[in-house]
């Protein structure tokens, strides 16, 4: 059984007359611990695609299976479980609480946890650490250059030992030398814990170094 | 740093993210509920007085001339100063009735300063000793013996308003003097307020004629119904039977007054109304605000893997916080302005019971989940809005 598989996924947007098929009947199957990058024009589908693996996003019609399980078919508390615990979800926004910092931004996962609390707050400023940001953990957002909002995004992502990671555009401002350095964590997690990897980028040196490459144009899939 | 991080911090720090907006619902949450402390307090204190009153006379039934209902119920409850008199000969006529099983009489004098007597206007009960039911308990409590002639006892209240305190002092009572020999512990009926003598000295005080009573009158009789009879259907046989005579039976005492209170009750109670309804109108437009403001960060929430639930949770314990602490600061307030005004409120101040701290608590628990609760009427169609957002905005708006 792969891990995901998604099944003639159709999303559909509509928008007055005009409907956009931003997901066009796509399939396929990934395995645990792959490492695959997602590239493609603006506007090809990308983030709705992810978003629908990631059960953030409802297909219009299709379905995916996580361990052969539809989600699809499950309830808001067993849908939300599976956003909390099975995948970690890096934005392709800004998407830190302005009211917590980074620290409580990353420790949030964890209070929508059912197994949550008994880990401390140690944990989160590990990975803070790992993010390169360590000595950043009580400061806000407004005080984080874009950057290391994204990073502290990324930490926060790992904070529940995902089985998937779903990244979109996890280094898009990120300078080289730091962009490096995220790859290699994803790398290290990748082999050490076996996490799956799907990561949205346009730096095709970037998308080259993932196992597997998929081009998305208009809402179709291909491997390369 | 070793402070945890909890679904409560993250509802604080939204609350104190805009401060005024918070505090502005607190104080009106607040004042909300100190209207309604105070309605509660007013309402409830001049009920448990009747009501106390009526046990406390210990009598089924009062029986007083006919048309002197009311003063009977202004000595009685409110302290106030009348007199009314009945002929003597009413004991037995009363006695004969169906259904009464014991009965004892008082007659009240009323002292003038300096035309009869030492002390300034107050009521002197002359109550029968061998009879009696209504003033024993107390006496027997305080003094352990029968007042004897030429003897009085003071109510604990005349004794701090008339400084008749010292025992053991004489005083002039309607060209008698009188030693005084006690004072009776707080009753809490209008009697406190008054002088008690024996029956039998009135003979002597008619004798000397300083005081407005002519022989063989009585003002009240206190009756008690054998079991099985109805106190109503006995007075009503009473007042059939006797003419000159009105009866009010215990669970009527008070009612007049409770008939005044009705239409105070009334303006409290649309007060209240119009309150709540404002507060809920305010909270559901802050609240609605505050789920625009916040869609995108519910957003992220959900996308993270909040539940529908945690977001309710998160909503509601602000909603929560700001109800209680409104809630709270309500009802000091609120206990604050009813020992305030109660000075103010000539209804009160005639009054012999205080709230008992019981009556607070109750009040004050009433009060609380009244302010939380509209708090929480408030939040709800907003709440439900926020719970329904789809995680999907997290990922668009910038
Ligand atoms: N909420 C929405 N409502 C309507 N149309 C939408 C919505 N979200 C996305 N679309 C449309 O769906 C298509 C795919 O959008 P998507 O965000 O998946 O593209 P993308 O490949 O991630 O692009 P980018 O590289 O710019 O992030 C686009 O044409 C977009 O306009
Ligand atoms: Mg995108």
């Amino acid at each position: 059984m792969s891990q995901i598989e998604i099944i003639d996924i159709l999303k559909i947007y509509t928008i007055g007359d005009l409907n956009i098929r931003a997901v066009d009947n796509v399939s396929m199957k990934i395995e645990k611990g792959e490492f695959l990058s997602v590239v493609g024009h603006s506007g090809s589908g990308k983030t709705t695609l992810i978003s629908i693996m990631g059960g953030i996003i409802r297909p219009t019609t299709g379905r995916v299976l996580f361990e052969g399980i539809d989600i699809s078919s499950l309830n808001d508390e067993k849908l939300s479980e599976y956003r909390n615990e099975k995948i970690g979800f890096m934005f392709q926004f800004a998407s830190l609480l302005p009211i917590l910092t980074a620290k409580e931004n990353v420790l949030l996962p964890r209070i929508f946890s059912p197994k949550g609390k008994s880990k401390n707050g140690k944990e989160a400023e590990e990975y803070l650490d790992m993010v390169g940001i360590g000595e950043k953990i009580n400061a806000y957002p407004s005080q984080l250059s874009g950057g290391q909002q994204r990073r502290v995004a990324i930490a926060r992502a790992l904070m529940n030992d995902p089985q998937v990671i779903l990244a979109d555009e996890p280094t898009g401002d990120l300078d080289e030398e730091t962009e490096a350095e995220i790859m290699e964590l994803f790398k290290r997690l990748n082999k050490e814990k076996k996490v799956t990897f799907i990561f949205i980028t346009h730096n095709l040196d970037l998308a080259r170094q993932a196992q597997k490459q998929i081009r998305m144009t208009h809402g179709v899939i291909k491997e390369i | 740093m070793t402070k945890e991080f909890t679904i409560f911090s993250l509802a604080l720090k939204n609350l104190k993210r805009k401060p005024l907006r918070t505090g502005i619902l607190i104080v009106a949450i607040g004042l909300l509920v100190s209207v309604l402390v105070f309605a509660l307090s007013f309402v409830r204190r001049v009920d448990s007085s009747i009501r106390i009153t009526s046990d406390r006379l210990g009598s089924d039934l009062l029986i007083v001339p006919t048309g002197s209902r009311g003063a009977a119920e202004d000595v009685l409850l409110e302290n106030k100063v009348k007199t009314f008199y009945m002929d003597k000969g009413i004991i037995d006529r009363v006695k004969n009735i169906k259904g009464i099983d014991r009965l004892t009489y008082q007659t009240y004098l009323v002292t003038i300063t300096g035309v009869c007597c030492d002390v300034p206007e107050t009521i002197v009960v002359a109550f029968n000793q061998d009879t009696d039911f209504v003033i024993k308990p107390w006496l027997t409590k305080k003094l352990g013996r029968e007042l004897k002639k030429g003897e009085a006892i003071v109510g604990s209240e005349s004794a701090f308003n008339i400084r008749l305190g010292l025992t053991e002092v004489d005083s002039v009572l309607f060209g008698n003097i009188f030693k005084m020999v006690g004072v009776l512990d707080k009753t809490g009926t209008g009697l406190d307020n008054a002088i008690f003598i024996d029956d039998k000295n009135i003979d002597d005080i008619l004798q000397k004629g300083k005081a407005d009573i002519k022989p063989g009158q009585i003002s009240v009789i206190f009756a008690k119904v054998q079991k099985g009879y109805d106190p109503y259907e006995v007075a009503g046989n009473i007042e059939d039977s006797i003419i000159e005579a009105d009866t009010v039976a215990r669970k009527d005492i008070g009612k007049s007054l409770i008939n005044t209170l009705r239409d105070i009750n009334r303006i409290f109670s649309v007060t209240v109304m119009l309150a709540s309804i404002l507060s809920i109108f305010l909270v559901w437009a802050v609240f609605s605000a505050i789920a625009n403001e916040r869609s995108k960060e519910v957003g992220i929430m959900r996308a993270i893997g909040a539940k529908e639930n945690h977001v309710v949770r998160i909503f509601f314990l602000e909603v929560f916080v700001i109800g209680s602490i409104g809630s709270i600061l309500g009802i000091v307030s609120g206990t604050a302005l009813s020992f305030l005004l109660s000075k103010s409120f000539i209804i009160l101040k005639n009054l012999s019971n205080d709230l008992s701290i019981a009556e607070r608590i109750f009040i004050g628990i009433l009060s609380l989940l009244a302010g939380t609760g509209i708090c929480i009427v408030g939040a709800l169609s907003p709440i439900q809005r926020i719970k329904k957002l789809e995680p999907l905005l997290a990922i668009k708006e910038e």
